[in-house]
């Protein structure tokens, strides 16, 4: 009986798919769940954000507007310092990806929400719109040329076949590195919480003995959750940091 | 307003805004806002540990992947097994060196042509690493 007491922690139990509004459509499952919903959440409130930044107008802005134009800023600064003037017509595909992972991480933090990028299906979706993006527009504005990428310059002809094969492959892990470096990082960064969570909900329930020692593990609590506010924003800019470059790749293939 | 004190102050007002306007010309506009420069040099700098390892462990996989799928194809295991992972190899240093060389924030591989914001750099890395 005594360990009726102790919850049963499970730290992936957080990342379960659970349909809430079941929906058949031609025969496939398009059913709302709780990834779709916050995905919703997410992408109302990065609209509510901008909207509300974007109706003032105010020669002083406001809190949010001012949050709205650091974030325009800060984006339209990184597209242009890392793939140019002419890729600001790319602008909003970067914007649009940074403020909606930046806002799925965080609203990830809100306890019993879920966290939508932390499901590789998402991360990868994503990631492969940009390398699609990248492929099309580097075939559109150079043609044939843009296999120059693949082709450094000054490389001896007998090591050629050997270097365009390394960089097709580099090409290729593109994708995969960049989504699951986003997932990985959310996934772990939620499962550690949840186990420090737990240790502390474990202590607490364990006896007067232990009830001391829980604050050791609420501290660590405490600390990883300022961690992963930055991981959180991290993650936001290094994928879209990573769009920029690859898309500076797809418009100057040549060097 | 009180008036100028100095004669020169009249002048200086129009000759201010002349300025202005040429300087709003030279650079239609400032992409690095002040205010960014230094928290993005700290991020830019953890972004860049945070890429490194899953650039290089990303390059293996996808070069592992290909091989088994020739092998699988063509029937000739473990032969292009060996040959990609070994590429993939590679190529994760590759991307890594990439990655972590003076000129991270711009592939190193590719350069902006005709961008007019270009700070002066030190000429692009000489590619026989690989040799």
């Amino acid at each position: 009986m005594a360990t009726e007491a102790v919850p049963a922690i499970n730290p992936i139990e957080q990342f379960a798919i659970s349909k809430l509004v079941p929906l058949q459509l031609f025969g496939s499952d398009v059913s709302l769940t709780n990834s779709a919903l916050f995905m919703l959440v997410s992408v109302g409130l990065v609209c509510a954000l901008m909207l509300a930044a974007g109706a003032g107008g105010a020669g002083i802005p406001g809190r949010l507007q001012s949050a709205g134009e650091m974030a325009y800023e800060f984006i339209a600064g990184m597209v242009r310092q890392s793939a140019g003037e002419q890729a600001m017509k790319f602008f909003p595909l970067v914007f649009s990806l940074f403020m909606f992972i930046l806002v799925c991480n965080l609203v990830g933090f809100v306890p019993y929400s879920f966290t939508v990028t932390s499901h590789i299906i998402v991360t990868v979706s994503l990631a492969l719109i940009v390398f699609f993006t990248v492929i099309i527009v580097g075939l559109y504005e150079n043609g044939l040329g843009f296999f120059k990428l693949f082709v450094p310059s000054g490389v001896p002809i007998y090591i050629l076949p050997l270097v365009v094969a390394i960089e097709i492959i580099s090409f290729l892990s593109r994708p995969l590195s960049h989504s699951v470096r986003l997932f990985a990082n959310m996934l772990a960064g939620h499962i550690t919480l949840n186990v420090f969570g737990g240790f502390c909900v474990m202590l607490l329930g364990a006896g007067a003995a232990t009830k001391a020692i829980a604050i050791l593990p609420f501290a660590m609590t405490i600390g990883l959750d300022a961690l992963e506010l930055l991981v959180a924003f991290l993650q936001a800019y290094v994928f879209a940091m990573l769009t920029c470059m690859y898309l500076n790749d797809a418009l100057h293939p040549g060097h | 307003m009180p008036a100028p004190r100095d004669p020169d102050d009249a002048n200086l007002a129009p000759r201010r805004a002349a300025l202005r306007e040429a300087l709003a010309k030279l650079q239609p506009n400032d992409p690095t806002p002040p205010r960014a420069g230094q928290p993005s040099a700290d991020a830019s700098g953890m972004s860049l540990g945070l890429r490194a390892s899953s650039e290089f462990i990303a390059a293996i996989i996808v070069g592992a992947l290909i091989g088994w799928g020739l092998d699988h194809v063509l029937g000739t295991s473990p032969a292009f097994s060996i040959i990609f992972f070994l590429l993939g190899v590679a190529a994760g240093v590759w991307n890594v060196i990439r990655a972590t060389s003076p000129k991270s924030s711009i592939s190193p591989l590719s350069k902006p042509q005709a961008s007019a914001k270009d700070t002066p750099q030190t000429p692009r890395m000489a590619d026989d690493d690989e040799d």
